[in-house]
């Protein structure tokens, strides 16, 4: 669903579109940086990242970082629990993440400036803050160019549908949008890729060689039209998924075994992390979950109490599982809103408001040493304790994970150099 | 966040500084504050609303993670971007008791004031050093805070405009530069330079980039605009820099036939972009026909219309193209799209009894009668804004039967005939007379105005007070049984003997709608209006969050958009001077904003993109062109199909997608057609017109049944058998119609819908439909579709099994008649016999329906069609992508025919190839 509210003082962008002409091969300048920056390909470890946004932007003060020792108007009613990891404690409604505290990595103290929901959403999901002439590519579209795919599975999916642009990249890498969440042990597919009708695949490769043959209308327009050279794309990809039961099995979580099946909760959030874990498996690059609601300017604490369990449970479901299948180590999990919420308690309404100066975003799996805190926010976590971490950081240290150099230039169809992430740094102590 | 750059920077771009107070220049402008407050000795005291609030703008206080923030920072709040004059100054003045902190200035002992000790870094500041000491902006607030630190009072000068010079920037090689300059004039005739005061803005840094002083710089080719921003003042201008050395003289002569032809071509000009050539005749017939009316051309018609002579046949098509149903089904979804026809908001709708469904389709049916009549869009927009329940005149009782005929046995009327579309204000998003300001604002003003709902729009000249001051047109509009006709409601109520104390709201309104449906008359709700009152009740405003609600009466006066001060006291409702004010002439708004979205229909972009932005940040990229048109629907009397035809008629409109290599890169200058992907509901109406037989595309060009833009809800389920076209329409992105945004229609592509295109099993059946076009072409020999053929053996099976259970049944009841005849019981004898008879006649029932199955399934009519592979491609290709196959193209598809293993599935085979080009799945 669009959002269209737009109401902080940067600029709403003007959808301008750019190409990637010139910029798709690895260029000799490019080459050098990518060697020169040294610090790269050789230490990913993932080839598959796991995107969970929180949309409405979760507060931290009542999740992950919470401030039992600050004064009454900013404390909040939780408290925390200890967890798996001696020293690092977590919200009271988080007990199954706390006991996989292990498994995973707390960023505080993350802090950006774009209070508006849908600049502050296409700012965490691209690494970049918007800019008016520009459209950034999220990440799934960039983890799905870089590392391309992977036989017939689509690269990008998501459940049930992203907020991530495509950008200067063009709608070719966007993901596919399964539409709908995978119920608990029934079969899964997404509609359209099963073969009926008598239909076999001899006859469908028959059909798809005649269209090859014809669809010439637009050859040689494909750089100048990004619509022209996304359906292409598309038209491949789709014929690949339809003919290739691998990727169609590889939506269906009821092949999955029941005790697999156990780890997760019953949520459509549950499912579609079980769905995650066996997309992975099959070979997509890139998934990104959406879990909402977050957006508690009323009633947060009653709210989170609701909006809490099913976080608890898929989340922790979802890194048990990678960890049973043996993909934790190649797979990227990552998990944020777009911003934290007013430490300081609006009373009018008992509830919080937009917040980015101060929040948290989760990190697992693809390297990271998992079962640590990294960072700190202040007293009444209203600011990171030093300099804190930059949505731009956590979105370095995710490429650097997949061994995608974040310093990379692309070029859009202006010849514009753009670098995959324009102002990170990866994180070190995420990799320590 | 905006950084103070170097002041000297701005000095060197302006004469000598002088430091006597109100120095004025020769035409009468007054110096900029830069030079006026250079000096430490200035002694001009300057005004909060002129100097200092954009002063804390430009030094980025009241940004929103700084003091503009809800919260304010370190216990100082501004207004977020300003404006609300009285929040600032009491932030500035007025200390905080329980935190016994001083105020922020101090009047005094100026240069102690806080402001200026944490700006100047004197005193720690979480924001930074904001100015140095003793710089021109120091100085204005010193003078300011010295002479006592005054806020706005009514007798303050009004903001009148903001004169930006240059108004167009024309770049022409690296390097080049332009200083920008503004003034602005005040209600008492003052005009000062307030160019060191604005904040600027580039809409495309890489085209002209502008710095914190308005000095813009030569980028890339092409063209965008910097946005100048001052007190209320938003002032676009736009700069160019041609794309080609093919600009002036050295441009090539270009033909421009219509108006809007020469007002495109004239921007052009200036960028050095040639258009491309006008497009072929099936170019023009496909992409006008899915244009105007949703409907891709029939194959005769395409053969017609190339062999046509005529040389003005294309201004007849177009007029033809208007007069079809097609054009009437797929504008009023467009217009249901602005107006947010969606069920889910519809529940319980006042003045509805037939449920959610029937309130959307009413909705469309409303909409739809008017774009049938061509009724003046104004006279259109009348009918909503101003829509009331009752025809005038008509009293209660006669408003319910009225109401209740349309319901009742006999379906006598409908909702579409009689009042105004009441449901467009009694939707459940649209109660509070602030959703009210916000969804009104986008449907008719093409407006996102929700931003003043909470501080000043950071892109336009809105601000919180414009917003609240709207709000009064917008309350006392209420729902429900008006208390002056409360007997006549009784009296009814007491007519239908409802014991209305065991029922509940939900069953009782259910139950009203039955008895309606009866026959009976029931009470039926109403929109009443209610009349203003002098002195507001506000008694309830804490409670409700500031919310004021609906149903309370308007205020006495009501602030326009931009305009007058309306007294609302002498009208009984309060939405009459605001239709007035739509349809006035001089309104900036309404005209433009249609004008602007049907333009952007045809171009896949408005002249303001997007469409349902046009904030004065956001500049039309052709702002003669919207002009233009926007006087012109006006001067013709709001007439729809003038606006449809003085667009398509235009060569403009007719261009070729196939761009030049001056025009390869523009998106918005219209200098080309851009291919576009179809609209969801129209993309789903080729698929089916493409596999029908010829007779049922016949059919489909006057006959709506079962087209997807007839579809009057957004379930794609209301007034419509096609229930399971939900999914396809969710996947080619039709208006979800809930957020008050054109964008919630999408037109982007995605992998799903090439998925559902190849695959779905709805795209398979169509192409195998019994009355689809490959089974047309064998009536005898129809092509297996084994769905339909196992839902007919299914129910042959289950007739035959009907049969058995009678007969084994009568075998039963003859034997008990022979034991009843034995023991001669008569009575016995006689049930047993009626028994038999009944059960005899419904074996002889089953039995003809299993023998007459087979002749159920209507065999088409045999129609004469060759089966010759060249004359199946051309037919395969004129219902798919309107145009006869090129030489190539028949080779190919001629061989794979004749290498099939019979000609149907072959022509299957090929028809399915051609509605997955992507030449089909866009307008080209």
């Amino acid at each position: 669903m669009p959002t269209t509210t737009t109401c902080n003082g940067v600029r709403r962008r003007d959808f301008l579109k750019a190409g990637v002409i010139g910029g798709t091969g690895l260029t000799l300048a490019n080459y050098m940086k990518f060697a020169s920056a040294g610090e790269v390909a050789s230490k990913a470890t993932a080839n598959a990242a796991i995107f969970i946004n929180l949309t409405g932007g979760p507060t931290h003060m009542d999740t992950f970082d919470l401030k039992p020792e600050a004064k009454a108007e900013f404390r909040g009613e939780f408290n925390p629990i200890d967890t798996a990891v001696p020293g690092i404690q977590i919200s009271e409604h988080l007990p199954k993440l706390a006991q996989n505290m292990h498994l995973f990595t707390i960023l505080r103290g993350v802090t950006h400036t774009l209070g508006a929901h849908e600049l502050g959403t296409e700012y965490v999901n691209a690494g970049n803050r918007p800019l008016p002439s520009l459209e950034y590519p999220g990440y799934g579209a960039i983890v799905s160019k870089e590392l391309g795919g992977n036989g017939n599975i689509p690269p990008n999916v998501a459940i049930p549908r992203s907020r991530q642009k495509t950008g200067y990249l063009g709608v070719q890498y966007a993901p596919l949008n399964t539409g709908e969440t995978p119920k608990p042990g029934e079969m899964f597919s997404v509609r359209g890729l099963k073969l009926s009708g008598g239909l076999t695949i001899d006859a469908v490769e028959k059909r798809q060689a005649l269209l090859n043959d014809l669809d010439k209308t637009f050859r040689g327009f494909e750089e100048t039209n990004q619509l022209v050279k996304g359906l292409d794309k598309f038209g491949q990809q789709a014929h690949a998924m339809i003919t290739s039961p691998k990727s169609r099995e590889a939506f269906d979580i009821s092949k999955e075994s029941p005790n697999f099946q156990k780890l997760f909760g019953e949520t459509p959030f549950d499912q579609s992390c079980l769905l995650a874990s066996r997309l992975v498996e099959a070979g997509t690059r890139f998934v990104t979950i959406e879990l909402g609601g977050w957006d508690t300017h009323n009633d947060n604490w009653n709210q989170l109490k609701k909006k809490s369990p099913p976080l608890d449970s898929g989340l922790s479901g979802l890194l048990q599982g990678l960890q049973l299948k043996g993909l934790l180590e190649t797979t990227t999990v990552f998990v944020t809103g777009e911003f934290g919420r007013t430490p300081k308690i609006n009373t009018t309404r008992n509830g919080r408001d937009h917040y980015p100066r101060c929040m948290f975003m989760l990190m697992a799996g693809g390297g990271i040493k998992n079962g640590q805190v990294i960072g700190k926010s202040n007293a009444d976590a209203t600011l990171p304790d030093s300099k804190g971490f930059s949505p731009d950081d956590v979105a370095a240290s995710l490429f650097h994970t997949l061994g995608i150099s974040h310093t990379k230039e692309y070029h859009t169809d202006t010849g514009r150099p753009i670098m995959i992430v324009r102002d990170g740094h990866v994180i070190p102590e995420l990799f320590a | 966040m905006p950084r103070l750059s170097s002041v000297a920077l701005w000095c060197l771009a302006t004469v000598a500084p002088v430091s006597l107070a109100n120095a004025v220049l020769a035409d009468d402008i007054i110096a900029p504050a830069s030079e006026r407050f250079a000096s430490k000795d200035a002694s001009e005291t300057p005004n909060f609303q002129q100097h200092i609030v954009p002063l804390f703008s430009r030094l980025g206080c009241n940004g929103r993670a700084c003091h503009g923030s809800f919260q304010g920072q370190g216990g100082f709040r501004l207004s977020l971007f300003g404006y609300d004059f009285k929040l600032d100054h009491e932030g500035l003045t007025k200390g905080d008791k329980d935190k016994n902190k001083e105020p922020r200035i101090l009047v005094e002992e100026p240069e102690e004031s806080l402001t200026l000790l944490k700006a100047t870094l004197e005193t720690p500041h979480r924001g930074g050093k904001r100015m140095d000491a003793d710089s021109w902006q120091y100085n204005i607030f010193r003078n300011w805070i010295k002479a006592g630190g005054k806020s706005v009072d009514e007798d303050s000068p009004k903001f009148v405009k903001l004169e930006v010079t240059p108004s167009e920037i024309q770049f022409g090689k690296d390097g080049e530069q332009t200083q920008i300059k503004a003034v602005a004039v005040w209600s008492d005739g003052t005009r000062e330079d307030v160019t060191p005061l604005c904040r600027f803005n580039s809409n495309d840094d890489l085209i002209a980039a502008i710095d914190s002083n308005g000095l813009v710089k030569s980028g890339q080719t092409g063209d965008t605009h910097i946005v100048v921003n001052y007190d209320a003042g938003v002032v676009p201008v736009p700069v160019i820099r041609p794309v080609s050395d093919k600009t002036g003289k050295k441009y090539p002569k270009v033909e421009t036939p219509t108006k809007v032809d020469e007002l495109v071509v004239q921007k052009l000009r200036k960028l050095g972009i040639v258009p491309s050539d006008v497009c072929d005749d099936h170019d023009f017939l496909r992409r006008a026909s899915l244009d105007i009316t949703g409907t891709l051309p029939a194959p005769q018609e395409i053969v017609d219309f190339v062999s046509n002579q005529d040389s003005d046949k294309r201004a007849k098509k177009i007029d033809e193209l208007l007069e079809r149903p097609g054009y009437v089904a797929w504008w009023t979804t467009k217009l249901c799209d602005f107006t947010g026809n969606n069920a889910s908001f519809l529940n319980n709708v006042g003045g509805n009894l037939g449920g959610r469904d029937t309130a959307t389709q009413q909705w469309y049916d409303w909409i739809s009668k008017r774009v049938a009549a061509n009724e003046p869009y104004d006279k259109l927009v009348e009918g909503i804004v101003v829509a009331t329940s009752r025809k005038p005149d008509e009293g209660y009782t006669a408003y319910c039967e009225r109401m209740c005929a349309i319901y009742g046995p006999k379906k006598e009327g409908s909702y579409a005939e009689a009042g105004g579309l009441t449901y467009y204000w009694g939707r459940q998003n649209f109660r509070q007379p602030e959703e009210r300001v916000i969804g009104f604002a986008y449907t008719f003003l093409g407006l996102r105005i929700q931003c003043a709902q909470c501080h000043k729009h950071p892109f336009d000249q809105w601000t919180q007070d414009d917003f609240n001051q709207f709000k009064g047109f917008f309350q006392g509009i209420n729902f429900g049984v008006n208390p002056r006709d409360r007997s006549e409601q009784q009296a009814i109520m007491a007519k239908l003997e409802i014991d209305t104390k065991k029922t509940n709201g939900g069953q009782l309104r259910g139950e009203l709608a039955n008895r309606a449906k009866k026959g009976d008359i029931v009470p039926v709700d109403e929109l009443y209006t209610v009349k203003p009152q002098a002195a507001q009740n506000n008694r309830n405003k804490d409670k409700d969050n500031g919310k004021q609600n609906a149903r309370q009466p308007a205020g006495p006066k009501a602030k326009l958009l931009g305009g007058e001060v309306v007294s609302l006291m002498e009208h009984d409702d309060v939405r009459a001077p605001l239709m007035q004010w739509l349809r006035d002439p001089s309104n900036r708004f309404f005209a433009r904003a249609f004008v602007n979205r049907v333009w952007a229909t045809y171009f896949n972009v408005g002249i303001v993109n997007p469409a349902d932005d046009m904030s004065l940040a956001n500049a039309p990229s052709n702002a003669a062109l919207l002009d233009y048109l926007s006087q012109g629907f006006i001067a013709h009397n709001f007439d729809m199909k003038w606006l449809h035809r003085e667009i398509t008629n235009s060569q403009t409109y007719q261009r070729s997608w196939k761009p030049n290599d001056t025009n390869r890169l523009d998106q918005k200058n219209f200098s080309h057609a851009i291919p576009r992907r179809l609209p969801a509901e129209i993309a789903l109406d080729a698929l089916k017109q493409a596999t029908s037989s010829d007779t049922e595309i016949a059919r489909l060009q006057t006959d709506l049944k079962g087209r997807a833009i007839a579809i009057a809800g957004t379930n794609g389920r209301a007034g419509n058998s096609n229930g399971s076209i939900s999914f396809a329409l969710t996947v080619f992105g039709r208006s979800t119609r809930e957020t008050n945004c054109d964008c919630d229609r999408s037109a982007e592509a995605s992998l799903l819908q090439t998925v559902y295109l190849q695959n779905d099993g709805q795209v398979l059946d169509l192409l195998n439909d019994k009355n689809g076009w490959v089974n047309s072409l064998a009536p005898h020999k129809a092509v297996r579709n084994e769905r339909e053929e196992k839902r007919s053996d299914k129910s042959i099976a289950d007739a035959k099994a009907a049969r058995k259970n009678f007969e084994k049944s009568l075998e039963g009841n003859e034997r008990e008649l022979k034991k009843a005849r034995k023991a001669d019981n008569q009575e016995e004898v006689k049930e047993v016999e009626a028994r038999i008879a009944e059960l005899k006649a419904k074996i002889k029932k089953v039995q003809a329906g299993i023998e007459a199955k087979p002749e159920e399934t209507p065999k088409p009519a045999p129609v004469v069609v060759s089966l010759e592979p060249e004359d199946l491609v051309k037919a395969a290709y004129l219902r798919s992508l309107s145009r006869l196959p090129s030489d190539s193209e028949m080779e190919t598809s001629k061989k794979f025919l004749t290498q099939s293993e019979d000609r149907l599935s072959g022509a299957r085979d090929l028809l399915w190839a051609l509605i997955n080009t992507k030449e089909f799945i866009v307008n080209h």
